[in-house]
């Protein structure tokens, strides 16, 4: 034993036990369970999936955008690592979300950049009592196509510590630990912890345990729920008012859980991947969320579910990166006011998160779906962030990205100017492609993007 | 003031009923307003947005009811009028406080209105207690739950807990992991037991009651125990001892030996590893007698080989001996329960008779229903459990134990288990806001004081009806249980956040050399390194032995001049705890001793080991056990502004940060928390330079920050008392400078006009001075978490008779929670209509 086995070694010795499984096996069904409506499928019938990764404190706009216009462009800088997936992505400018403006409401863009990001709508300012946004577009999605799976949908942080106190200016901190929210007072609280989020999708125990697991926790689930419904039903009569909300959350979980027992009794054969449960959370920042894309990636893979939302870090996070020796948090730094030094630091952890986001793609790219295509051909992957520039705090002119051919709706590999456009029109386009039956508006928006 | 504020509350108890507050505003209030408020608040004057006389009539400005909340507030913290102003008189503030209270927010002393608290689901850390002590299974709802959402800075505020329907799978699937590692499958078992470590004494010996030693192997270590056998028979006796490695390597070894009764069993090297045991399993035919143990580690290395930090943490490498395990007497006729049998099971053996197998699950459900509901449950839910029970028990493979798990995972997933249901008893009079029922005021206490169930003491007194009448008693009987430290460790964790301590995120070392003013040069050192690192890797990566010998020669000599720079440079882990357990004890200390609430803020002590006290420079203090010391004169520590814990949390990652500090005293112990900073201006601590691009000392900047209009109401506030706090760093650590340069006096006026010349005077004034707003701001904390929900404008009733009880008994802490759970939001619910 010698100084050399240290964490490196550690740390490539886990990259290794957690490498992919080849999934090609698991696609054939895929291709079946496609139904008979095309909801949430390709034109040639494979899964069609739809995600939403957001980053926090904006971006330093001079170093994200791009160069070139239209199909002629270079990535550079921040986005420099999406150049080999160029054909694959869309870099948008001029989206914007006006409803995270201060409006009437004073100070907490962070809660509001966060808290709109998905639903397009001004949230409630209020610390707790009475929390207010909308149903997100995620949710929109899967409340159509969810059934075509075996989850409508999955929500995941890779923030998962909470700061004791309150969030940002008067704001519940419920508006920046959620993206997905179920209706405009039900956020989704997503699962930061990959060992979970596996089990969930798979099942516990070692490969080969994992579909007995399912079933088993599949039939005592059942045989606790008709109990529960009834208790809560008994309760729910003599509640009123926010009582009565609150046993409510109660009863649609039960109720979804038995929807999802019935749309899971319709699958068989659930894959079992033949790769160890991760552990948990691992310790370096940029580990964990390459650990927590494999999460996702396996889960569109094997089609578990169609939809799913990554909150890289909440909005206003303070995090600091020792991965790339920036000592100060992300937060203080994004106030640079123009110093030399902040900025650059900032963009050092811009770009950090564009390296994960690269990462992420590079791994769907490289799965062949069941059409031939690869999983990102038939994706549509919104990578974005609610705050523009996060020394002043606007919401015009957002940085985001969107990957994937949408199963061949899109046509990526171009820069796209939209100026003074809502964040919605593009969200519009993206609930066409999945088969959501034509909706006029979403949030604020004014209509679909021309060109996507 | 104080007498005649509480002779005025005597005096509006007895007033009629019917006053007519709108006549008495335009005889009495009104001219106050105009004579105090109006330069800014009237007559066309609209500062912060706040005018008196736009209201069109007297009946609509009195249904303002934000406006007369602040306006109260403000008057008596003393933040209006502005200190440059005239003050009112005492006769004129006293009776525009009893104006505002009883007209325009229309308290009623005699029936003060409860509030209204939301239907509370466990959070996460009740939910944990509960279980713990429903089942005896720990289940870690830190790692399987997510974490609870906080409104006014608390996690246990009713409307803010949301059931997610991922969270309720969460929940179904919790019940079935408790159930099946929880409850014991078999009726009898071998005898097991588990010794702590604390058994062992001698050379490396610790507390006695400690579970675990940790061991170094570059010390050498002799430790014996006795152990008593009382029952002739066969045991086994299996150490329990593993060698554990930090992150980083660390080449201390050790041999360890093992023996057992005089013989030795083990003798082996021990070293750096990802867990070495110490695999002992010994199985003996034992007479009763005592029988010794022991235990021993000789280093082979000199503790002069431990490598420095760098970077990872501070390498170590320790034999973590956590005691034995006894398994027996083995022989069939010693068997007994398994753990927890009681728990779940009533007889010693399952019926054989069907008809009396279905009594017995009726009894163990009831019973066991009724705990987890914190109330008797009825025999409709039995049944229908019952029924479960023996569905499953019929089914291919079933038992009656198995039965009864899925019954109680039923249980603990009914809505009656994770809400808090809470009853009344009825009311003759109908306007009357109705008390609790016994159950319901149980379960407020225990979730109040422990954060968990009530235990069989409560349930059984409010069974009887008899917890109302023996409120005093039992409140002292659970302060005085260990169950209490929950409430330090939530109620005071939160409020002072010292549960964030050991999370957050500080950089020892740039925050040193930021005081020392080598920052650059240490950047650039680090560079260095990380340049060599990588050129290293590469080199090694191609073969190249020769650079690689160069290479690791540079970066010895960039080592061995680092070293020489001899502070430590890390903000360690078990430093942070100690800060942490320094700011819970010393608050546990004040309520067990029922000592005043004031000495958080101003004493001549506190809680510290070997580790803090170095850190805080006081003398005389060694080892790692937590202690209560009384502090030097002179020592600038002593409550809780100046704790490790409050000063790091309020910081930023590499420095101070004055308007955090400031907001932390202004938001948790004066209560005057400034309104959030205008949108679309950053936090301008954030640059330190100047017009003329020279970097500025924090206090320049932030005085340049206070010249602008917009900014000054609010950082007059904030700024003064963070800047007290300059001569603590970002780790709590004292210092003199801050880039090598002499900080400025610490000296600052508060926005009330009292000036203060360094942080001790800065304590004193806010024990004194500023009492009032103190005792206000604890009640309203503390308020909130025991009932939660956010305060209310019905509250100020509650809230002032406590301030004044406080002032009465010098700020007992037994007054506060006395005063709380005895208040009417704490006792009783709101009346449906209202």
């Amino acid at each position: 034993m010698n100084a050399a086995t240290n964490r490196r070694r550690f740390l490539r010795g886990m990259g290794a036990c957690l490498a992919l499984p080849s999934l090609e096996a698991f696609m054939p069904r895929a291709m079946a369970a496609a139904g008979p409506a095309r909801f949430g499928t390709t034109a040639s019938g494979a899964p069609l999936r739809m995600a939403f990764l957001y980053f926090p404190n904006g971006a330093i706009q001079s170093h994200w955008s791009a160069s070139g216009s239209g199909a002629n462009f270079n990535l550079e800088n921040t986005l420099a690592p999406l150049n080999p997936l160029k054909h694959r992505v869309q870099v948008f400018s001029g989206l914007e979300h006006l409803n995270a403006d201060p409006g009437n409401d004073g100070a907490g863009d962070h809660a509001r950049a966060n808290g709109t990001f998905l639903t397009g709508v001004r949230v409630k300012k209020t610390a707790g009592s009475d929390i207010y946004a909308g149903v997100s577009v995620d949710q929109i999605a899967a409340q159509h196509i969810g059934k075509n799976t075996r989850f409508a949908s999955l929500e995941m942080s890779c923030d998962p510590h909470r700061k004791s106190g309150g969030c940002d200016s008067g704001y519940s901190c419920a508006y920046e630990a959620n993206l997905a929210w179920r209706t405009p007072t039900s956020p989704l609280s997503p699962e930061s912890n990959p060992r979970l989020i596996f089990e969930r999708l798979f099942g516990s125990g070692s490969p080969g345990e994992r579909g007995a697991s399912l079933a088993l926790r599949r039939s005592q689930q059942r045989s606790v729920l008709d109990f529960v419904m009834e208790d809560a039903k008994a309760f729910e009569s003599q509640l009123t008012n926010r009582d009565k909300a609150k046993m409510d959350e109660y009863l649609t979980g039960v109720r979804e859980i038995e929807q999802q027992i019935e749309t899971a009794e319709g699958f068989t054969n659930i894959p079992d991947p033949a790769m160890a449960t991760p552990e948990g959370i691992p310790k370096a920042y940029d580990d964990y969320i390459k650990l927590m894309f494999q999460m996702t990636a396996l889960a569109f893979e094997t089609d578990a579910t169609r939809v799913a939302t990554m909150l890289l870090a909440r909005d206003g996070s303070n995090r600091s990166f020792p991965e790339i020796n920036v000592a100060e948090g992300h937060h203080s730094l994004s106030h640079h006011r123009e110093d030399k030094d902040m900025i650059e630091k900032v963009k050092m952890i811009d770009r950090f998160y564009a390296e994960r986001f690269a990462e992420f793609l590079t791994l769907l790219e490289s799965k062949q779906d069941a059409d031939g295509q690869s999983v990102l051909h038939n994706s549509m992957i919104v990578y974005g962030c609610g705050n523009s520039d996060g020394n002043r705090h606007t919401h015009a002119n957002l940085p985001v990205v969107l990957a994937g051919n949408g199963g061949g709706a899109f046509n990526p590999g171009a820069l796209r100017s939209n100026p003074s456009t809502p964040m919605c029109n593009l969200y519009l386009n993206m609930l066409d492609a999945m088969g959501v039956p034509q909706m006029e508006r979403f949030g604020d928006s004014t209509e679909r993007l021309a060109v996507v | 003031m104080l007498l005649l504020r509480m002779a005025l509350g005597l005096c509006f108890c007895a007033a009629a009923r019917g006053d007519d507050f709108a006549a008495t505003f335009d005889e009495k209030i009104l001219p106050i307003l105009e004579d105090n408020c109006f330069s800014c608040h009237g007559e066309g004057e609209d500062k912060g947005k706040v005018s008196f006389d736009t209201f069109g009539s007297t009946a609509e400005l009195m249904k303002q009811t934000d406006l007369w909340v602040h306006a109260l507030h403000n008057v008596r913290s003393g933040m209006m009028p502005p200190a440059k102003k005239k003050r009112p008189s005492a006769e004129d503030v006293a009776a525009l406080e009893d104006w505002i209270k009883r007209g325009a927010l229309k308290l009623d002393p005699a029936n003060p209105d409860p509030g209204r608290v939301t239907l509370r689901r466990l959070n996460r850390v009740e939910y944990r207690n509960t279980i713990r002590d429903l089942t005896g299974y720990d289940f870690r709802t830190d790692e399987e739950f997510p974490a609870d959402d906080t409104g006014y800075g608390f996690d246990n505020i009713g409307d803010v807990l949301s059931t997610s329907p991922l969270l309720l799978e969460k929940y179904l699937q919790a019940a079935e992991t408790i159930v099946a590692k929880g409850l014991p499958l078999e009726n009898r078992v071998t005898a097991q037991r588990n010794y702590p470590a604390g058994m062992f004494r001698g050379q490396g010996e610790r507390g006695e009651n400690d579970w675990e030693y940790q061991l170094s192997l570059y010390d050498p270590a002799d430790l014996t125990a006795q152990l008593e056998i009382k029952t002739p028979g066969t045991y086994r006796v299996i150490l329990n001892a593993t060698a554990r490695g930090s992150f980083s390597y660390d080449p201390g070894r050790a041999t360890g030996t093992w023996s057992v009764n005089g013989k030795k069993l083990l003798d082996q090297e021990l070293k750096w590893s990802p867990g070495q045991k110490m695999e002992s399993s010994l199985e003996v035919k034992w007479e009763a007698g005592t029988y010794p143990l022991q235990l021993t580690l000789a280093p082979l290395v000199d503790k002069s080989q431990q490598p420095p930090d760098l970077g990872d943490g501070p390498p170590s490498v320790n034999l973590h001996l956590s005691g034995i395990t006894l398994i027996g007497p083995m022989e069939p006729e010693h068997t007994v329960h398994p753990p927890n049998y009681e728990r779940f099971f009533t007889r010693d053996d399952v019926p054989s008779d069907p008809g009396e197998r279905q009594d017995y699950a009726v009894e163990i459900l009831r019973r066991f229903a009724s705990k987890a509901f914190r109330r008797p449950v009825d025999e409709a839910t039995v049944l229908k459990l019952v029924a479960i029970a023996k569905q499953s028990a019929e089914a291919p493979g079933g038992t009656f134990e198995k039965g009864i798990a899925r019954a109680i995972s039923a249980v603990l997933a009914s809505p009656r288990f994770l809400f808090r249901m809470e009853r009344t008893q009825p009311t003759k009079d109908p306007a009357e806001h109705p008390l609790l029922d016994e159950y319901a005021l149980a379960s407020r206490l225990s979730y109040f004081l422990w954060s968990t169930m009530p235990d069989e003491t409560l349930l059984r007194l409010a069974g009887h009806g008899e917890l109302r009448k023996k409120l005093g008693e039992q409140v002292e009987r659970m302060l005085e249980d260990k169950r209490s430290d929950e409430f330090v460790k939530n109620f005071a964790g939160q409020w002072l956040q010292t549960r964030d301590v050991e999370s957050v995120s500080i950089d020892a070392r740039v925050v040193l050399s930021r005081d020392s003013g080598t920052e650059r040069e240490n950047t650039e050192r680090f560079q260095t390194f990380r340049r060599l690192n990588k050129e290293i890797d590469e080199a090694q990566k191609a073969g190249e032995e020769a650079k690689v010998a160069t290479l690791r020669e540079e970066m010895k000599q960039m080592r061995a001049k680092f070293r020489g720079n001899g502070r430590r440079v890390e903000f360690s882990g078990s430093l942070r705890t100690a800060m942490r357990k320094e700011a819970e004890m010393f608050f546990r200390y004040l309520l067990k001793e029922d000592r005043s609430v004031l000495e958080l803020i101003e004493t001549d002590s506190t809680f510290l080991n070997g580790e803090l006290a170095n850190h805080y420079g006081v003398p005389g203090v060694d080892g790692g056990d937590m202690r209560l010391v009384k502090l030097p004169p002179d020592s600038p520590r002593g409550g809780i502004i100046t704790m490790g814990s409050v000063l790091a949390v309020t910081s930023n990652p590499t420095r101070t940060s004055p308007v955090k500090r400031g907001l932390f005293i202004l938001d948790n112990i004066l209560g005057t928390p400034p309104p959030p900073a205008p949108p679309n201006i950053p936090a301008l601590e954030a640059s330190e330079k100047g017009a003329d691009g020279k970097e500025l000392t924090l206090r320049d900047a932030l005085a340049l920050h206070r010249e602008q209009p917009l900014c000054s109401s609010c950082h007059n506030r904030m700024d003064p008392l963070g800047l007290a706090l300059e001569n603590f760093n970002a780790m709590g650590l004292w210092r003199d400078k801050e880039r090598g340069q002499q900080l400025a006096s610490p000296e600052g006026q508060l926005i009330t006009g009292e000036k203060f010349a360094d942080v001790r005077e800065l304590k004193h004034l806010l024990v004194t001075a500023r009492r009032a707003d103190y005792y206000r701001c604890l009640t309203e904390k503390l308020l909130t978490y025991a009932i939660g929900r956010g305060p209310e404008p019905g509250d100020i009733t509650t809230v002032d008779a406590i301030v004044e009880k406080l002032e009465a008994s010098g700020g007992k802490f037994s007054t506060v929670i006395t005063g709380i759970i005895e208040s009417a939001p704490f006792q009783k619910r709101q009346r449906p209509s209202t």
